[in-house]
């Protein structure tokens, strides 16, 4: 609450606008002439004069008197009589506010509390008016603000995601030298070796090797496992189901059902196998002769695998080191394929593949034939 | 940017075409460019507006166009103006250096 002093020489206006104070808030007391306001301003310490201009007093005058009595002092005029000249007139000797006819607690309000905060233009000769922008504005500078933090976050994460990546491990050095093709059971990828004519199941974590199996009678050269068994083949083209138990117990026997076998795949009704030599794709019906049911020509380079992902059949390209997809309807023509940059060097060659669900799995022997080979997990969009 | 020591009075004018009455107001902030007014007239956005005022001993006409505008905590109409005429910006820039080359 602010003591107010109302100079005004008409009684009736001295109520209306002490009405009008006291509403807003403010303590006023009313007077007629300028030596009871000067009075007043002195026992009441007030902050603000209000004068009214016409009906008999002048506004100029006595706003000149006040404020060489009291210099600090807003004073805010009330025009009886609306005039824009004489507002700015006023103002000019110093009057804070000027109120226009008809009064209103609203317009009053305003002016005492622009009168109460006085302060000086700003000046400068800068060339554009100082900027007020619009709530929309604001909002659109924040949400701006918002979009590029994250955007650089979603960089970082993305950076971070790459160095993750890069920093993975993908490639293994493997046990052995001599890999001829590679399976994966549900829970463990299988190496199948030739030359130690074994059987590695490595975890597929970190390629430990879980288990052993060596076949004395035998060179195995590729396998493929079904829900109840597992099918091998052996160098000479003999295709083995066995028992998926600990010795691997074998069930039956196709001579020379797979000569020259790549590769081995079941795709949950019939059996696929690739010819190197012949360059073809084999399709069996598992009967007891494992009977062809047809043939399709391979248009690769050098067939190394065959894999079935639970849609298509993949066969391996050692020489184009590319993987390419068959439709199980028309496998004689290719749908689309994949490199595998992980051999451009061209110090290992691609021998096995296999699917985990997810992603595909490799397996390289050296070119040279001395170094151990190598197992790759390949980056999961390649399919 | 220096600070006057008091509120430039200023008196606003408005085109034949608004049917409008003069009108005063507070320029509580003037360059070369713009500047900002309190006043109690109700202005709107692109209305066109004559600001009369005195500034270091001269009256200046500068046509201007109300480019934002709202009500304060007061109540009262705070107004960014921007200048229209090329020629009066031309004079008001001259008359700002005048003024702040003195302060």
């Amino acid at each position: 609450m602010a003591a107010i002093g109302l100079l005004a020489k008409e009684a009736a206006d001295r109520e209306l606008l002490g009405l009008m104070l006291g509403e807003l808030g403010h303590r006023a007391e009313g007077a007629g002439r300028l030596e009871e306001a000067l009075e007043f301003a002195r026992e009441r310490r007030t902050k603000a004069f209000l004068l009214v201009d016409g009906g008999g007093a002048d506004a100029e005058s006595l706003t000149r008197e006040l404020i060489r009595a009291f210099p600090l002092m807003p004073v805010v005029v009330a025009l009886k009589v609306r005039d824009a000249s004489r507002a700015v007139a006023l103002m000019r000797v110093g009057a804070a506010e000027v109120v226009a006819p008809p009064w209103t607690p609203e317009d009053l309000k305003a002016s005492v509390s622009k009168g109460l905060r006085f302060q000086g233009t700003a000046i400068s000769v800068a060339s554009a008016a100082p900027l007020s922008r619009s709530p929309v504005w604001y909002a659109l500078a924040v949400g701006l603000f918002l979009a590029a933090g994250l955007g650089v976050a979603s960089l970082k994460r993305v950076e971070a995601n790459r160095a993750a990546a890069a920093a993975r491990v993908d490639r293994w050095e493997l046990p052995v030298r001599h890999p001829a093709g590679l399976a994966f059971d549900g829970k463990s990828l299988w190496l199948v070796e030739w030359f130690t004519q074994s059987f590695y199941a490595l975890s597929p974590d970190d390629t430990a090797v879980r288990i052993v199996r060596h076949l004395t009678a035998e060179t195995p050269v590729a396998a493929a496992f079904t829900a109840e068994a597992m099918w091998t083949v052996s160098a000479d083209g003999t295709v083995i189901r066995r028992m998926r138990d600990d010795k691997m117990t074998p069930l039956a026997r196709y001579a020379k059902a797979a000569p020259n076998c790549a590769g081995l795949a079941f795709d949950g009704l019939y059996l696929w196998t690739l010819d190197a030599r012949a360059k073809v794709l084999r399709k069996h019906l598992v009967d007891r002769e494992l009977s062809v049911l047809a043939t399709y020509r391979w248009r690769g380079s050098k067939p190394a695998g065959l894999v079935f992902d639970g849609r298509s059949l993949w066969t391996l390209d050692a020489a184009d080191r590319r993987l390419v997809r068959y439709g199980l309807e028309r496998p004689e023509e290719p749908v689309d394929g994949i490199p595998l940059p992980e051999y451009a060097e061209g110090d290992y060659i691609p021998t096995g593949v296999s699917w985990d669900g997810s992603r595909f799995w490799t397996v390289g022997e050296a070119k040279d034939g001395r170094s151990p080979a190598r197992l790759v997990r390949h980056k999961e969009e390649a399919r | 940017m220096t600070r006057a020591p008091h509120l430039v009075p200023a008196l606003l004018r408005f085109p034949g075409s608004s049917a409008r009455q003069d009108s005063w107001g507070r320029l509580l902030k003037v360059t070369a460019g713009g500047a900002e007014l309190s006043t109690a007239a109700r202005l709107a956005k692109g209305e066109a507006v004559l600001v009369q005022f005195d500034l270091g001993g001269e009256r200046l006409l500068v046509p201007a166009v109300v480019h934002h505008a709202y009500d304060d905590d007061d109540g009262a109409r705070f107004a960014e103006l921007r200048w229209s005429d090329m020629v009066s910006r031309r004079r008001l820039a001259r008359v700002l250096l005048e003024v702040l080359a003195k302060s």
